[in-house]
């Protein structure tokens, strides 16, 4: 493949990224904003095959192919899990009303091109337009996680932004080292995992959603 | 390049426009009650429909004035006006002054003003209901389709959709920009708004709660209402006409008969995705409650402007 | 023998941790607990040595540099302490039922876990694994603080895997934006090696590394406890078990400071040291003044000495952010200090709590009557926590200071002086209040003796770090200098 071609298509994946991420913002139930969140890492892993057949780097298929079974399968499965086995509330509940959310997710996508913008050179280290779309995922997933009360959904914030930052460190040229990658997926795993586990573990200690928890002040 | 489209061509399309609106209507109503298991009427039912109510006399309101009467043909002439300017069966500008996407968009915001006011000059309950629900909707969706349109013209350095639609080129997703998936995105989450279905409006429903569009129209009857009716069918294939020229490839840049008649299928098969598309919506979405709309339309809105953003940064 | 070293010395607590799930015993456990502190204590000493004799030492993705041996001397004395702390606190826990005496092996198991991930963040080169290890750092201790597994435990657990989370993932961004820009000059040979980018800082595209560098300050600043990101650290370290509040307040905020001074190096060399330095200077002086009134109106003893590890860090961030040799020598000497001499305020205050089965500083009165020893030492913290001479962090702050005046931050020199004054009288009050007065609530019992065997080490450090620096000791810290300031 070219490299034009090459960056038309991870800017093409990068607009459908956006979408995805919109999606995880405005959703109001906590099963949407999963599928949106797997359907986001799926993108990411094809990012991740299509440069790895533009760079014949092996370490990215190897990325992508965890990327396609931790991120967009196993992940959105125990999420999914837990929200059908245990009681927790299915709805988002957001602590801004979801349009003003949309609205700060407009300001952090048009401030993050701007910002990648007014970078000089540098840019050429990074395929087309990662590094904005980067940016933009990575600020809108602290986003949902800062204005999301249910825990469920501040994991799916997580793993958007954590998708950001993959989607730029991909597209650096020959991406990082294999094994920080694979570190860090596994950190996200046992992040979620730990996370999963207080989930339920709130749920049968004291009877309650993370949401209510809500007396540390001061 | 393409040539410019004659006057005939322009007219002709705005004929067909108008002849296959309803079939489009019958064709998704079909399938929305195959999909849910249903025989479903005949795709040709809303044309009989038509030429039942024509064929009937007209009531209508003490309360209504005089202009109520001509409502539904003004509705009905703004909304084929908007059809002349869709191309249908080649791409290319016309050859004579017409008018460009956001007349269209203009055409299509009159006839949903003239709409309501008719609805609220009868006086009805309901029809005001409607209208006012309409009105609050409708300055959520314009704008943003206007920015999604603006999105692609800003590439093609017009704003007239014939020429649009041959910038487009024949090869399809491989030539999209980045900015091309988003608008595409925010048009396909405007669609069942503009064409007044589930999940932003019932069109199947004359339930006060759920209607919007179907409440304005209660007070119209006969001929009026067959022409209210009409209209709502041209104005959604025009709509699926936009989004066709806007984001869809073109087959044939030839004006040769035979090219002309490959345009009419390609045509045809664009509007047919597009209608599966809407009636696979209706079939699997409910319906939102009306303070839920603003958010959903949000989506769109929040598409469209990332999508000029990447054109214009 | 270095090198060799620093692949042994993550091992030691791993091991560790994976030989306390062998058993259920409380006394075999707490045995394993002190034993592995200090085996890891007596190793880094061996590596301080060989490191004093023979410069920095680089193994894989370890490496060992004098900046790096400050922070892990650190971290090996507070394991130690904490360690000797844990046996008679433990005791006394598991009497009032506050810690569960069957699954008294996980708490320790995870305790070495997370030392171990410390130690990982300490001796990294890599940018990545530093990256991962303080991940790591999050997931244990997160575990560990919910651990009472009451409400606000959970909360508190909760918001700080959350909002640590949260930063950083700022920090991973931050890490690869200045990869990117490493990559762009290295071209294929491109390395998330901190000595390796260091190499190369100068050439960097300044525009990125500034953007990156944010990032990061943003990302490690929560974890370290700046504010406005130190939502998380009040009530983590108020609910912790104490043994854990000590190593979250003494060690893991100092890990995540560490991680700061190797991107300040970097955006220093790239785009000049005055812009780090102004980044670090607002954070510093946003923490210090974030954390004043809340120490005044403060109640619960704990959340008090967690806000003013807020401020302490501050402090460091303003010595760093002042910079220049004095500056960053005095906040280095400050992450030191202050790391010994708060984990010798949450001993006390654990003590006290306990003896009290309270947090509310309302409800401790009289200590020095029922508790003499322990009431003295409380005090001692306290007396130096407020910056009085002669404890060591009067003069960690003193040089932070005189690095302000000597480059001229006039403003930035006045708010913190009204800020450690108004928090000096605040904290002397709350102190003052607990220790002296008629005793409520309490009777007078024997001191157990592990505990003040570990307060009174600490103190030793402490009121000898105020007195004098050792000269071995000196000699780190000016080397650790060398390191930042170039």
């Amino acid at each position: 493949m070219s490299a034009e071609t090459v960056q038309a298509i991870i800017d093409d994946l990068g607009a459908l990224l956006l979408f995805t991420m919109i999606l995880i913002v405005a959703a109001s139930q906590i099963s949407r904003a999963i599928y949106a969140v797997a359907a986001q890492s799926f993108l990411i892993a094809i990012a991740g095959a299509v440069l790895a057949t533009a760079t014949g780097n092996v370490d990215l298929w190897v990325i992508a192919g965890v990327t396609l079974v931790v991120k967009a399968t196993l992940l959105p499965w125990v999420l999914h899990w837990v929200v059908r086995r245990m009681n927790v509330r299915r709805e988002v509940e957001p602590v801004i009303p979801v349009a003003a959310t949309l609205a700060l997710a407009v300001a952090v996508v048009v401030m993050s091109f701007h910002l990648s913008a007014s970078l000089g050179t540098v840019r050429q280290a990074i395929t087309g337009n990662a590094l904005p779309v980067g940016i933009a995922l990575t600020l809108s997933g602290v986003l949902v996680m800062a204005t999301r009360k249910t825990a469920l959904t501040q994991m799916v914030g997580l793993f958007a932004s954590e998708n950001g930052i993959f989607f730029t460190a991909m597209a650096v040229t020959q991406g990082m080292p294999l094994i920080i990658e694979i570190g860090v997926i596994l950190d996200v795993i046992l992040a979620a995992l730990v996370m999963t586990i207080m989930v339920l573990r709130v749920r049968s200690t004291v009877d309650a959603d993370i949401a209510d928890l809500d007396r540390l002040k001061g | 390049m393409t040539g410019e489209r004659p006057i005939e061509l322009v007219l002709l399309e705005m004929a067909l426009l108008v002849l296959l609106g309803p079939l489009v209507t019958g064709f998704i109503q079909k399938l929305k009650a195959r999909l849910q298991c249903r025989q479903g009427a005949a795709i040709v039912q809303p044309y009989r429909d038509l030429a039942k109510l024509f064929r009937k006399g007209t009531v209508q309101a003490v309360t209504a004035s005089g202009f109520f009467r001509s409502i539904p043909v003004l509705v009905l002439a703004a909304t084929v006006a908007a059809g002349a300017l869709v191309p249908v069966l080649r791409a290319g500008p016309p050859a004579f002054p017409l008018g460009d996407a956001l007349m269209l968009l203009g055409l299509l915001a009159l006839a949903r003003f003239l709409t309501a006011i008719g609805a609220f000059d009868a006086g009805g309950a309901f029809g005001g209901m409607g209208a006012s629900r309409e009105m609050t909707i409708a300055p959520l969706v314009e704008p943003v389709l206007m920015m999604v349109v603006f999105s692609t013209a800003v590439a093609a350095g017009t704003t007239e959709l014939g020429a649009l639609s041959a910038h487009r080129g024949t090869s399809w997703i491989l030539d999209w920009h980045a900015a091309d998936f988003l608008g595409f995105a925010a048009m396909l989450v405007l669609l069942p708004a503009e064409t007044g279905r589930i999940p932003v409006d019932n069109p199947d429903t004359h339930l006060e709660l759920t209607m919007l569009h179907e409440g304005m129209l209660l007070e119209h009857s006969g001929p009026g209402l067959g022409c209210m009716v009409l209209a709502s069918h041209t104005r959604q294939i025009v709509t699926l006409g936009l989004v066709a020229a806007l984001f869809f490839p073109i087959v044939s840049y030839g004006a040769g008969a035979a090219d002309l008649l490959v345009g009419a299928g390609a045509f045809a098969a664009k509007i047919l995705v597009l209608a599966v598309f809407l009636a696979l919506v209706e079939s699997s979405y409910a319906k939102l409650r009306l303070f839920r709309v603003p958010q959903y339309l949000g989506i769109g809105f929040v598409c469209a402007l990332t999508a000029l953003a990447l054109r214009i940064l | 023998m270095a090198e060799t070293l620093l692949w042994v010395l993550p091992l030691v607590p791993s091991v560790t941790a994976l030989a306390m799930l062998t058993t259920r015993k409380r006394r075999i456990l707490s045995g394993l607990d002190v034993g592995g502190s200090a085996v890891l204590f007596a190793l880094t000493l061996v590596l301080a040595r060989e490191v004093a004799a023979g410069g920095p030492r680089s193994i894989g993705v370890f490496r060992i540099d004098d900046l790096g041996l400050v922070f892990l001397l650190l971290l090996v004395v507070l394991t130690l302490t904490v360690s000797i702390y844990t046996v008679g606190w433990l005791r006394q826990a598991v009497a009032v039922g506050n810690m569960k005496a069957e699954s008294l092996r996980s708490y320790f198991a995870l305790v070495h876990a997370f030392v171990a991930t410390m130690v990982v963040t300490v001796l990294a080169d890599n940018l990545g694994v530093l990256w991962i290890a303080m991940e790591g750092t999050t997931i244990t201790s997160a575990v560990l603080i919910g651990y009472h597994g009451h409400r606000h435990g959970l909360e508190a657990a909760w918001k700080y895997i959350i909002v640590t989370t949260i930063g950083i993932s700022f920090g991973l961004f931050g890490t690869v934006l200045v990869y990117a820009a490493a990559a762009d000059v290295m071209g294929s040979a491109g390395t998330m090696s901190w000595s390796a980018i260091m190499q190369v800082a100068p050439t960097l595209d300044p525009g990125i590394v500034r953007i990156g560098f944010i990032f990061v300050m943003i990302g490690y600043g929560t974890k370290a406890g700046l504010a406005p990101m130190h939502l998380w650290l009040p009530d983590a370290h108020s609910q912790a078990p104490t043994p854990v509040s000590a190593l979250l307040s003494g060690v893991l905020i100092k890990c995540a400071l560490l991680a700061i001074i190797r991107f300040q190096t970097i955006a220093a060399a790239a785009c000049g040291p005055a812009f780090a330095e102004e980044v670090l200077l607002v954070f510093g002086l946003i923490s210090v003044v974030v954390a004043t009134p809340f120490i005044l109106v403060q109640r619960d003893l704990k959340r008090l000495l967690g806000y003013h590890s807020v401020e302490h860090v501050g402090i460091v961030a303003l010595g760093l952010g002042f910079g220049g040799a004095v500056g960053t020598y005095g906040a280095l000497l400050h992450v030191v200090n202050h790391g010994i001499t708060k984990a010798l305020a949450f001993f006390a205050a654990g003590t006290a709590i306990a003896r009290y089965g309270s947090r509310d500083m309302r409800a401790i009165r009289g200590l020095a009557a029922v508790a003499p020893i322990g009431a003295t030492l409380l005090m001692l913290a306290a007396l130096s926590l407020a910056g009085t001479p002669p404890f060591s962090i009067f003069v960690s702050e003193l040089m932070v200071l005189r690095a302000g005046i000597g480059h001229g931050h006039w403003v930035a020199i006045a708010i913190f002086l009204v800020m450690v004054v108004v928090i000096f009288a605040g904290l002397l009050h709350h102190a003052g209040a607990m220790v002296f007065g008629e005793p409520r609530g309490a009777g007078r019992r024997t001191e157990a003796w592990s505990p003040l065997l570990a307060m009174l080490l600490l103190a030793a450090i402490m009121v000898l770090m105020g007195l004098t620096i050792p000269a071995s000791f000196d000699g780190i810290l000016r080397r650790a200098t060398e390191v930042v300031v170039g």
